[in-house]
């Protein structure tokens, strides 16, 4: 695990550093599944998920975005991804988790001091949600 | 940053200069206790920065109340002007129109007696919080969502007989902002919002039961309607899923185009559009549309909360439940101040219109508007009325809460949610929460004096306490 919870007095504000790109949104996935707290009661499942955005740090929010929708609206949470496949301006991956009940928390990924990018030989990302 | 300086004994300035490219200086409205808390995050580099926006006029302003958010900080207020200036969905926020409404039932603590922890029960019960998967289809069956979001709580009176027009006369803006397109939504917001009306949300979201404590303006308080030792209870919930998504797509949508309108942000969150342009004008008709959203959710909380109180005390204390008020504390709206047309963002801040304001109901209009000042779960909340110089100091604005002072990271590590419910209930207060990790999350130690935050805007003049309300009882999401 290479992500931590940084102080943030409002909202909650999540730091990754990882060898590559598909670390950083396996990471998120699994930062998103912790503050949403998996009871491991549910049923497993998997989903496909796409998103889209105009730069890697978007792209970023977009994928998390994506699993909070899941989250709230079929009470899908992922807790791993099966496959990845990382483009220039896309992400298309198969990921399996658990259906649950899992608390309305995460209202956004934000923008705020959004980063996602090369650093030392690996990655580093920062995302602001809002909850 | 530059040093703040102190213009007086309630507010302080960061000049022109703190951050690059502020237009305008930054101004809080504090004292020295409560900017010491305030100094500890990130909160002032926000304002400044909000200061930076194009066409924001006078100064960026901050209520005592403010803590770091994302882009704005919360308790952030701004406006821009409408012939050159810009709109910003991160200066509302997420939770569009997350606001508070107070009702008042027709019976005093003592009276209530023993079944106030049934009613809480109950309350638990009724309220759906909202859960992902089943959960979230908890919400009012029937609502037609165009309606909700084109006419407000309105569509719900007349399609399904919720709420009333007297509710809708206590509302801020009669529960409608004009303008309202659903058509201006994605077909996701659209789809988190179908099932969501009347559905509380998690995070600081809340339901409280509450008794009058005290009352500091006797004639305020008998126009409100509460009296020394009445029941209250106080919604506090938003637009939901809805709301998240109106926000989410514009500030993309914005920040795509920020180069083409020559805008340069020293934080992507503040993400805008000039008001006349065409992403400007789509976001002013599509966050109306989601306000209107919210006040019909808080609305049907409403009459949940209704049905709870004839479950519990009796159809009769039911039909006696009056709304004193509902306020908003995450909007923007066109307003006039200093006989200009502003866009008036807020940001986690209350509307204040002084006594004798046109827009206050009639009933009202002699105290000044009602406000609803959410403190924590374990001290206290307040009703102020606006006061004249909310309009010359601060666009008609106070602050909306006690505003946090810990991370949740570090009240998890500091309060055991088991133990925090514990104490509460041995402080009289009966506690129905979702999780003991979101309780501590909201424990009291998390957030600033709510007493010295009220103090600081009857100082300043911007609004004036009315009663003071004490809990009893806590439904959490």
């Amino acid at each position: 695990m290479s992500y931590r919870w940084v102080n943030h007095t409002a909202e909650v504000e999540l730091e990754i550093e990882a060898p590559g790109e598909r670390e950083v949104l396996e990471d998120a996935l699994r930062a998103l599944a912790e503050l949403l707290g998996v009871r491991g009661v549910g049923r497993a499942d998997t989903r496909e998920v796409t998103v889209d955005a105009p730069d890697r740090p978007a792209l970023l929010a977009a994928w998390i975005e994506e699993l909070a929708f899941l989250a709230e609206s079929e009470g899908f949470v992922a807790t791993g991804v099966d496959d990845i496949d990382i483009g220039e301006n896309n992400v298309r991956a198969t990921v399996s988790g658990v259906l649950d009940e899992p608390p309305p928390l995460v209202k956004a990924a934000t923008y705020h001091r959004l980063a996602f990018e090369p650093s030392d030989g690996g990655y580093v990302a920062r995302v602001v949600l809002d909850v | 940053m530059s040093e703040i300086a102190r213009i007086d004994d309630e507010l302080w300035e960061l000049p022109i200069g703190t951050v690059p490219g502020m237009r305008v200086p930054a101004r809080l409205f504090a004292d020295a206790e409560l900017l010491a808390a305030i100094e500890q995050d990130r909160s002032l580099e926000q304002l400044a920065n909000v200061a930076t926006l194009p066409g924001i006029v006078d100064a960026a302003l901050a209520m005592p109340d403010i803590h770091q958010g994302y882009g704005f900080p919360v308790g952030g207020v701004a406006a821009t002007s409408v012939d050159d200036g810009v709109i910003s969905p991160g200066g509302v926020g997420y939770d569009i129109n997350c606001g508070v409404r107070l009702l008042a039932l027709p019976l005093d603590a003592a009276e209530l007696g023993n079944r106030r922890e049934p009613l809480v029960h109950e309350l638990s019960r009724r309220v759906p919080v909202g859960t992902g998967g089943r959960g979230a289809r908890e919400g009012v069956q029937g609502a037609n969502l165009d309606r909700v979001l084109s006419l407000g709580p309105r569509a719900l009176l007349e399609d399904l007989g919720i709420g009333s027009d007297e509710e809708l006369a206590f509302t801020e803006s009669g529960g409608r902002l004009d303008g309202a397109d659903p058509a201006a939504l994605s077909p996701r917001a659209r789809e988190r919002g179908a099932v969501q009306i009347g559905t509380l949300g998690s995070g600081n979201h809340f339901l409280e039961l509450q008794r009058v404590e005290a009352v500091y303006d006797a004639h305020a308080a008998e126009a409100f309607g509460l009296g020394v030792g009445q029941v209250t209870v106080l919604i506090h919930s938003g637009s939901r899923g809805l709301g998240h998504q109106v926000c989410t797509d514009f500030v993309k949508r914005m920040d795509a185009r920020l180069a083409d309108y020559g805008i340069e942000l020293p934080d992507r969150q503040l993400s805008c559009a000039p008001l006349g342009s065409v992403e400007g004008r789509d976001y002013l008709r599509a966050m109306a549309a989601a306000a209107n959203f919210a006040w019909a959710n808080r609305a049907a909380l409403a009459d949940r909360v209704r049905q709870a109180v004839a479950a519990v005390v009796g159809h009769a204390a039911a039909a006696g439940t009056r709304q004193v008020y509902d306020v908003a504390h995450n909007v923007a709206k066109l307003e006039e101040h200093g006989g200009r047309t502003v866009c008036v963002h807020r940001k986690g801040a209350t509307r204040a219109l002084p006594p004798g304001h046109p827009e206050i109901p009639p009933e009202y209009r002699q105290a000044g508007q009602p406000v609803f000042i959410p403190g924590s779960m374990g001290t206290a909340s307040y009703v102020l009325a606006g006061r004249p110089a909310s309009m010359e100091r601060s666009f008609g604005t106070t602050c909306h809460g006690a505003g946090r002072r810990m991370s949740r990271t570090a009240v998890r590590k500091a309060v055991d949610g088991a133990a925090l419910r514990r104490q509460l209930e041995a402080r009289g207060i009966v506690v129905r929460a979702l999780s003991a990790r979101g309780l501590a999350e909201e424990a009291p130690e998390a957030y600033k004096d709510v007493d010295r935050v009220v103090e600081i805007v009857e100082r300043a003049g911007l609004a004036a306490r009315v009663a003071r309300l004490r809990p009893i009882g806590v439904v959490k999401g």
